[in-house]
């Protein structure tokens, strides 16, 4: 597929000067002229990428339960789920007791299931593992740029001033969002994009934000770093102003449970129904990392991640936004199919990605067997996951994977 | 050779030197600087002052602090406190220079010791000898971590430190070859770390003949470092990421020319080249004032300086975090890219409601009462008159100076 620079301008800036109207800031203007002809201004095609990492590595076989295997029962004496309580989404898998809201989803078919997912030679090291999903380079090397901070980096626009991807609740910038040339923000919450009054009554206040903006809008000596700061602040102010409005309107169209991951996707859904213009996502889970004693703790994780994604697809999809906006989950690895001798699991390799959106497809490649695992014991992957990632780029957000990726993967039936 | 500043020395050369060197200053020191001139005080900010006794005792408590709990938030604290308190601010700014030119992360290290470690190998060296420094950080803990020295043996040399050496620590890219950095891997071969020390590990150092920038001979580690430091690479290479933190985003290269030719010859002395600089007629030329964005760093703490706040330190090192500038976490091995890249949506609405929160607030601790008579408009953006907030509260004009664009830039 062929996209470009140019859909991807015009997605960023179609968003962005609809949302900002007449206050749009000049540089907006030329990024969206920057594309052929007049720049679209409605209907923007602009699809959403929500990722969410699993951090510490899923024990995908207890989060995707091969329950007709009876070699499951026989690695997993202590560990295991047992059949009865996992909730059946066919003859073969089930999916853990915790996972009610995704059972519905994959019901519904609105949720697909990509089984044995990793790479070759895979690193059993956390930080190095993530790394390689991170930046989807294999190499050694020390990585320096995200997959989809390259992707933002090849396709960005003139002007870093718009917020093409943003991380919510992570602290630090997770590397699959460096680039080089785009600074990717992250923000605590969804109230850090209020612009806060400060001193004053409020008249002191609506005064001292009139001389603002009108500060604002003066020229500035053209390419200079304040005709720059100037747009940026434009930019941000404007922003921030209609997502006052839109925020005090939002009503969530479905029940978040009260834990952080459904906070965080419960801020991008406002940010999405807004109309932002941020078309990449990222938020993240951690704990998974079940060495003893896992069964309490990964339950309520899966309770977390599964309560969490069910509310955020409901409540777009009551917004009418659910075939614009698509969720996938990674991990760094999955565990070792042997459970250890602290009722925990080790590090291991390939495991599942969910994605959710309204074009589901169920579950898509075979689970891993669970009787031809690699020397360590370890399932073993049939599915490369740059070649999801690849699907992602090439048929969801439109950016060429090739150019991202360094090579073209084949591409998955996921969307 | 840089030429000097030949100007009339003025409040708004002193406001600019401040600003630049140490992120700001309260009106009491703006007006020392102005009636002490520009070579007494240029002499006083690349001088060591001593710290004063408060100061060393809280740095202590903090830095015991840190090393016992080794917790990475709590030197997060301990370092804010320092850049804030010193006696020595440029020497302080200096540390942070460095730390991002060799840009060390504990997302990978994971050790609060060693990246303390680091930062005081840095603090005895920010404005020595650059050479010092480069050797010191090639037998770093930390480091050595970072660019997985302990996988560079002899049959299987790891080349992840000799490439950074030369493209981001000494020479740039384009000023060496694929070769040299091959050569250059087997000659660091054995450069390890073992109990969180440096070791050299012989068994694994290759001492066969190596040839770099055409120079062949029975390299170690020690030599490719001085085949650096006599590049003509090395001092350009410096001049221009000095040039970019201090002076402009686009010097011209007579300047960068000049300056590498002081680095040379000072000999790498790092003290006597800022010196040099910030007497230089380039540091003052009008084209080059209010041209650099401010770092979160440099937002923050010359706020907190020009307004006398007592800060809080976990919110203030969370905030800079927030803005892009996570202490001791630099996003890669190439450090902040800084520049346009501080700013986005995000962190301009965040560097406003800074201001809002400083000023209405005590999330980050509370500014002092605003001092009658004083020039706010002067003392935070270096010029009078051309910024004219509305309002009457005082604290409301600051707070509408610092949600400006113009005080994003310094």
């Amino acid at each position: 597929m062929r996209t470009s620079r140019r859909t991807f301008i015009k997605n960023v800036s179609s968003a962005g000067v609809v949302s900002i109207g007449a206050s749009a800031p000049g540089f907006l203007d030329r990024a969206a002229l920057a594309g052929e002809g007049a720049p679209a201004l409605a209907g923007s095609e602009g699809k959403i990428l929500v990722l969410v990492q699993l951090a510490g590595g899923n024990d995908g076989l207890n989060t995707v339960i091969p329950v007709a295997d009876p070699e499951y029962g026989k690695l997993r004496p202590g560990v295991g789920i047992a059949s009865g309580a996992a909730l059946r989404i066919d003859d073969e898998h089930a999916l853990h007791p915790a996972m009610a809201g995704m059972k519905d989803m994959f019901d519904e078919g609105v949720l697909s299931i990509v089984q044995g997912v990793g790479y070759e030679n895979p690193n059993r090291s956390h930080f190095r593992s993530m790394d390689i999903w991170n930046s989807a380079r294999l190499s050694g090397e020390l990585t320096r740029d995200g997959w989809l901070g390259r992707a933002l980096d090849l396709h960005r626009g003139s002007s870093s001033g718009t917020t093409p991807a943003l991380a919510i609740g992570t602290g630090n910038l997770p590397l699959a969002l460096v680039a080089a040339k785009t600074q990717v923000p992250v923000i605590r919450d969804i109230d850090a994009f209020k612009l806060q009054p400060g001193v004053g009554d409020r008249v002191d206040r609506q005064e001292r934000r009139a001389a603002l903006d009108a500060h604002i809008a003066r020229a500035a000596p053209a390419g200079s770093e304040l005709e720059f700061l100037r747009s940026a602040a434009g930019n941000a102010f404007a922003t921030a102003k209609k997502l006052e409005s839109l925020t005090a309107t939002y009503k969530p169209a479905a029940d978040y449970p009260d834990r952080p991951l459904a906070a965080k996707l419960k801020s991008v859904a406002q940010l999405i129904t807004a109309d932002f213009g941020t078309r990449i996502f990222f938020v993240s889970l951690g704990g998974f990392d079940t060495h003893s004693q896992q069964e309490g703790s990964h339950r309520a994780l899966l309770d977390e991640l599964s309560g969490a994604i069910a509310a955020f697809h409901h409540d777009l999809a009551g917004h009418g936004l659910g075939e614009r906006v698509l969720l996938a989950t990674y991990s760094e690895f999955g565990r070792r199919a042997k459970e250890n001798g602290s009722l925990g699991t080790d590090h291991g390799t390939a495991s599942q990605m969910f994605l959710a959106g309204t074009a589901g497809k169920g579950l898509v490649g075979a689970h891993p067997s669970l009787t031809d695992l690699d020397e360590e014991g370890d399932l073993k992957h049939h599915t490369d996951f740059r070649s999801v990632y690849a699907t992602l780029l090439d048929k969801w957000l439109g950016f060429p994977s090739a150019e991202v990726l360094g090579e073209q993967f084949p591409l998955l039936e996921l969307v | 050779m840089l030429a000097p500043y030949t100007g009339t020395w003025t409040r708004g050369d002193a406001i600019h030197l401040l600003w630049r060197t140490q992120s700001g200053a309260g009106i009491d020191e703006v007006d020392r600087v102005f009636s002490d001139g520009l070579d007494a005080s240029v002499a006083r900010l690349v001088g060591t002052r001593p710290e004063s006794e408060e100061f060393i005792a809280t740095e202590s408590v903090l830095f015991q602090s840190a090393r016992s709990s080794r917790s990475i938030a709590a030197l997060k604290n301990w370092w804010f406190y320092r850049m804030l308190h010193t006696a020595n601010p440029l020497a302080e700014k200096m540390v942070l220079f460095w730390h991002n030119h060799f840009a060390t992360s504990n997302q990978k290290v994971r050790s609060a010791r060693n990246m303390a470690g680091q930062n005081q190998l840095i603090r005895r060296h920010a404005l020595g000898s650059f050479g010092d420094l480069l050797n010191g950080m090639a037998r770093d803990a930390a480091m050595l971590k970072w660019l997985d020295s302990n996988a560079n043996r002899k049959r299987q040399p790891n080349e992840n430190f000799a490439r950074e050496v030369m493209e981001l620590f000494a020479l740039g890219v384009g000023n060496y070859s694929e070769h040299d950095i091959k050569e250059a891997a087997r000659a660091f071969s054995g450069w390890h770390l073992r109990n969180d020390e440096f070791w050299f590990n012989k068994n694994q150092h290759d001492s066969g003949t190596k040839s770099v920038f055409g120079v062949s001979g029975e390299f170690g580690g020690g030599d490719i470092l001085r085949l650096c430091l006599a590049h003509d690479a090395c001092p350009r290479f410096l001049a221009q990421k000095l040039l970019a933190a201090f002076v402009s985003p686009h010097p011209d290269n007579a300047t960068t020319e000049a300056l590498a030719a002081s680095i040379r010859a000072h000999d790498f002395d790092m003290g006597k080249v800022m010196a040099e600089l910030l007497r230089s007629q380039a540091f003052f030329a009008a084209g080059a004032r209010r041209t650099l964005i401010k770092s979160p760093a440099e937002l923050v703490l010359g706020s907190y300086r020009a307004l006398g706040v007592r800060a809080k330190l976990p919110q203030s090192v969370q905030l800079m975090a927030e803005l892009g500038q996570s202490l001791f976490e630099p996003p890669t091995v190439k450090g902040w890219e800084g520049g346009r890249l501080w700013i986005n949506a995000t962190s301009m609405l965040q560097r406003a409601n800074f201001a809002a929160e400083l000023l209405a607030g005590d999330r980050y601790g509370r500014v002092a009462r605003p001092v009658r008579g004083t020039d706010y408009t002067e003392l935070l953006l270096g010029e009078a008159g051309e910024t004219r907030p509305p309002g009457k509260d005082p604290l409301g004009h600051i707070q509408f100076i610092l949600s400006t664009p113009e005080y994003q830039l310094l």
